[in-house]
């Protein structure tokens, strides 16, 4: 046998691997994401479904175009394709009202896909979250055309009491809690909101699903969440009824768990991460209290900017570190 | 007869470990083959010279390749027979170097070293020196100069962690040869002037932690299950909890590290003046009909050794010498067993995962598993743009290249591949 004829595979050690890739990790993640949805077409009905479709396939057809563009052939895109658009598609598609036109979604999530993702360098490459921001675009671009929040089919449980074309949101930061209920908060009957928002119940249970596959650190939407919850409740002069209605209304818990957990986008150390979730808190909470409106992806978005600062003074300490002494200057001298 | 906990170290993975196909298998002795190939360079330092010409005849146990220096050992034959040629092999894994080839005769004959006169540290260590013992855990570091520090130590770490998956010489070893493992330990601690003798097993290995529970003056200190639980700087730090600070050695926390095949060869050469001719090794992996644990003799071509186990599988797609997570790759069938040979495993297409690399997502699981608490996807990014300052100031020289950051990388990218050849840059180059 001739010495120099490859008959095995050749590669650096380690030459086992754990099976798990980042198009598993991603389909994980779009399961996740399915009892909202589910939920989101419960409440609000086909046109819900429609708005999903839309948005998931123009975000994953729109990543195949652009790599066609590309000089991709088809196979490559095939092999290439991780399913990070697809979360993108859903997402966006979750995180807009059915008040919205059809075309709505499809401008977004292909701006999130293309603009925000392939344009930077595709998965991994992106500065700040691309569902984030096709988020805001749509919410910036459609403000004029679109009409009052819509109550879902499913009325109130809990007692929740608030006219067709507010948000409780709004009420929460207008300091009215009068017929606010948690419960329905919590279930997402009787609410007026975006399709995958307004069922916390599903995204929790979204959550728990992610933090048993060990995608995510549940730690983090947990520190966000409560940060943004206390925070509020201190600039409402400590009144703790304002805890549950804070977190629970809004778009904090999909951001919380879906979007700001996002790994290309958050810090790469523990210690990184617990800054960072912190700070998007104080920052929610703060703004939202500023503005009146609601704002996590706008936090989120602010947040992803100084994640590489938060990179680049926060790193691990190598096992065996030794601090170098410092030298006390002699006061005296 | 005493038994302990070791301390909980927070970083690391958790590996498949794949033990299971021949843990409970006992050792074999492989017959000699027709022919052995021994090389010059089984050990870090300078190769051996060898010292027999072709055409001689050679007895088992003779020394045919003499160290040229304080760090290098000494070969010695592993059969009976006559020199055919000394020439360099370019081995599959592709290294360079000088083998000895012997054809064997078939003779039953052996050289042994004169008996030990006193047990003086300096005989000992003169006597480990001469049969060639070199640290049998993978790394090859000529045992003599570890047991001659500068600082008086305070223990010595016996490594029976065999954190690596597949592989079961070690365990096998502490089962079925535990007095020779203790003798071993006694000579090195007298060597060292140590009193106290610890030894670090997994506890995952229940039977051998009760084997070697039975000497009063050893330490058992049961480790998690951990991947690199059998890294020295990790081993010494749950057994005593001393760190060894960044670019120390153990010797400066007081610690000597050794691998339970290295005792057992000091053993022999000290009680049965043997030189060291021989090794245990495992042949597992699912791409191999018969796993199995192996005593055999150094320079046995590894076609002789798939032979003798059954032969492949279909569906190998990768030959490993050692374990799989540090063990060396290899592009064929074209080895030779040397000393520091822990194994050779053979993998199918379902057990190595290797597709492509794509791009990082910057999930950080790589610096979360570390257990050097680097940054491996900084140093890789910096090493693959060519920055190797800026690969270094993230802590590319402390890698250890155990593997734990490229095993659980979801983009399957290979992070020790960068880091080592960023590490070999910084070197050349002297940054």
């Amino acid at each position: 046998m001739a010495n120099d004829q490859v008959l095995y595979q050749y590669s650096s050690s380690p030459h086992v691997k754990a099976t798990r890739t980042t198009k598993q990790i991603m389909i994980r993640v779009c399961i996740a994401l399915l009892p909202a949805a589910i939920m989101g077409i419960v409440y609000f009905g086909l046109k819900a479904a429609l708005i999903i479709a839309l948005s998931l396939i123009s975000a994953v057809a729109s990543e195949a175009v652009y790599l066609l563009i590309g000089k991709k052939t088809i196979k490559e895109i095939i092999a290439q394709f991780d399913f990070t658009s697809a979360v993108t598609g859903l997402l966006v598609g979750l995180s807009i009202g059915v008040n919205y036109p059809w075309y709505a979604p499809i401008l977004g999530s292909t701006f999130a896909v293309v603009v925000v993702k392939m344009l930077f360098g595709g998965t991994g490459k992106n500065v700040v979250n691309p569902a984030v921001t096709g988020r805001i675009f749509i919410f910036m671009s459609f403000q004029a055309v679109v009409g009052a929040w819509v109550i879902p089919n499913i009325g109130a449980v809990g007692g929740l009491s608030v006219e067709s074309g507010a948000t409780v949101l709004g009420s929460v930061l207008n300091s009215n809690l009068n017929g606010v209920s948690n419960l329905d908060l919590l279930l997402g009957t009787g609410l007026a909101g975006c399709i995958g928002e307004t069922c916390k119940i599903a995204l929790i249970a979204g959550g728990v699903y992610l933090a048993i596959e060990g995608i995510i650190n549940i730690g983090y939407p947990i520190i966000y969440i409560a940060v943004t919850g206390l925070f509020t409740v201190a600039l409402n002069g400590f009144d703790f009824a304002y805890f549950l209605p804070s977190i629970l209304s809004g778009g904090l818990i999909l951001g919380a768990i879906f979007m700001a957990t996002d790994y290309t986008t958050t810090p790469n150390t523990t210690l990184g991460n617990v800054i960072y979730f912190v700070f998007l808190g104080l920052i929610t909470a703060g703004l939202r209290q500023a503005t009146h409106m609601e704002v996590v992806s706008f936090a989120i978005l602010l947040g992803n900017l100084f994640v590489p600062l938060i990179d680049k003074f926060v790193i691990n300490k190598p096992f065996g570190f030794i601090r170098a002494k410092k030298v006390k200057e002699n006061k005296n001298g | 007869m005493s038994i302990r906990k070791g301390k909980n170290y927070p970083y690391g993975i958790h590996v498949k470990d794949m033990k299971e196909l021949c843990a409970e298998s006992p050792i074999v002795k492989m017959p000699a083959p027709k022919k052995v190939y021994i090389s010059m360079s089984q050990h870090i330092g300078a190769p051996a010279i060898p010292v027999v010409n072709v055409g001689d005849k050679v007895t088992k146990r003779q020394l045919i390749g003499k160290a040229s220096g304080v760090v290098s050992a000494n070969v010695f034959s592993s059969v009976c027979g006559t020199v055919t040629a000394i020439e360099d092999i370019v081995t599959s894994s592709g290294l360079k170097m000088t083998h000895i080839v012997i054809e064997n005769d078939g003779r039953n004959d052996e050289i042994f070293f004169d008996n030990i006169e006193n047990f003086e540290p300096q005989t000992i260590i003169e006597r480990i020196r001469l049969a060639g013992i070199v640290g049998l855990g993978g790394a090859g570091f000529p045992t003599a100069v570890k047991l001659s520090p500068k600082t008086q130590l305070e223990y010595l770490v016996i490594n029976g962690a065999e954190c690596e998956p597949y592989l079961n010489c070690d365990y096998r070893l502490m089962i079925e040869n535990t007095e020779d493992i203790y003798k071993g330990a006694k000579y090195c601690a007298m060597a060292l002037g140590i009193k106290k003798i610890i030894i670090g097993i997994e506890a995952n290995k229940p039977k051998a932690i009760e084997a070697l529970s039975k000497y009063d003056d050893i330490e058992v200190v049961v480790l998690k299950k951990q991947y690199p639980m059998g890294s020295e700087k990790h081993l010494i730090y749950c057994t005593t909890g001393k760190k060894v600070p960044i670019g120390k050695m153990p010797f400066d926390v007081g610690c000597c590290v050794q691998n339970i095949k290295t005792l057992i060869a000091i053993k022999h050469a000290i009680d049965d003046n043997k030189a060291l001719s021989s090794t245990v090794l495992t042949v597992s992996g699912n791409g191999i009909k018969e796993p199995k644990n192996l005593r055999i003799q150094i320079g046995t071509p590894l076609e002789d050794i798939i032979e003798f186990c059954g032969g492949l599988t279909d569906g190998v797609v990768k030959i490993v010498a050692g374990g799989p997570m540090m063990g060396k790759g290899m592009i064929g069938t074209n080895s030779y067993t040397r000393k520091t040979n822990s194994g050779y495993l053979f993998l199918t297409e379902k057990e190595t995962n290797s597709e492509q690399p794509s791009n990082c997502i910057n999930c950080g699981k790589c610096a979360k598993n570390c257990p050097m608490r680097l940054m491996p996807m900084y140093i890789e990014s910096y090493a693959l743009a060519g920055d190797y300052e800026n690969a270094k100031k993230y802590g590319a020289m402390n890698c250890i290249e155990c593997g734990s950051c490229a095993y659980n990388c979801p983009a399957k990218r290979s992070l020790v591949q960068s880091i080592s050849m960023a590490k070999s840059k910084i070197k050349e180059l002297k940054i």
